[in-house]
């Protein structure tokens, strides 16, 4: 098990309502393995410095979690799939 | 015989002990801006006056913040 930080963009057209739900749907995989979510930290809509897929606005949010490296492979290949998930990126705190 | 000019380099305040910042994270956009140039590239080490380790830390955050639209790659000022 190991601790991760994950930063996800969402698209900045969706409504911020629908995407804490949204995201406890993708959650799942994490807690359904054993591991843990720790912390999820939303800091809402942001203009980003350029456009991804033609968008220049985005809803970021920062989930802390404990899981398996493979499941951490798996949530990560989940969210590419999403096309309202414009960009991931997942880091481990202590290496 | 003519002297040879000896500069003596001028020794800059580190700006994260002014900061009192611990640990270099991607995701402090505001501090890692003090280190990047108006045209978005990363300030050198004698312009930020850092350490060697602390430098290395702040480039790949700023690449890290990069990739998350953070940062700007570039920014055409001109």
């Amino acid at each position: 098990m190991r601790h991760y930080e994950m930063m996800i963009i969402l698209d900045g057209e969706l409504d911020e309502r629908t995407v804490q739900p949204s995201l406890e749907k993708f959650l799942t995989v994490v807690t359904k393995d054993g591991g843990t979510v720790d912390n999820v930290d939303t800091w809402g809509r942001r203009r980003m410095a350029y456009d991804i897929k033609k968008k220049s606005e985005g809803i970021y949010v920062v989930v802390d979690f404990t899981s398996t490296p493979a499941t951490a492979a798996e949530l990560d290949r989940q969210l590419g799939l999403n096309e309202s998930i414009l960009r991931t990126k997942i880091l481990r705190k202590d290496a | 015989m003519a002297k040879p000019v000896v500069r003596k380099p001028k020794k800059k305040a580190n700006p994260l002990k002014a900061a009192k910042v611990e640990n270099i994270d991607y995701k402090d956009a505001a501090l890692l801006r003090k280190f990047i140039s108006d045209r978005g590239k990363i300030r050198a080490r004698r312009v930020t006056g850092v350490s060697v380790q602390e430098q290395r830390l702040i480039a790949n955050a700023v690449k890290n913040a990069r990739e998350m639209a953070l940062l700007p790659y570039s920014s055409s000022a001109r």
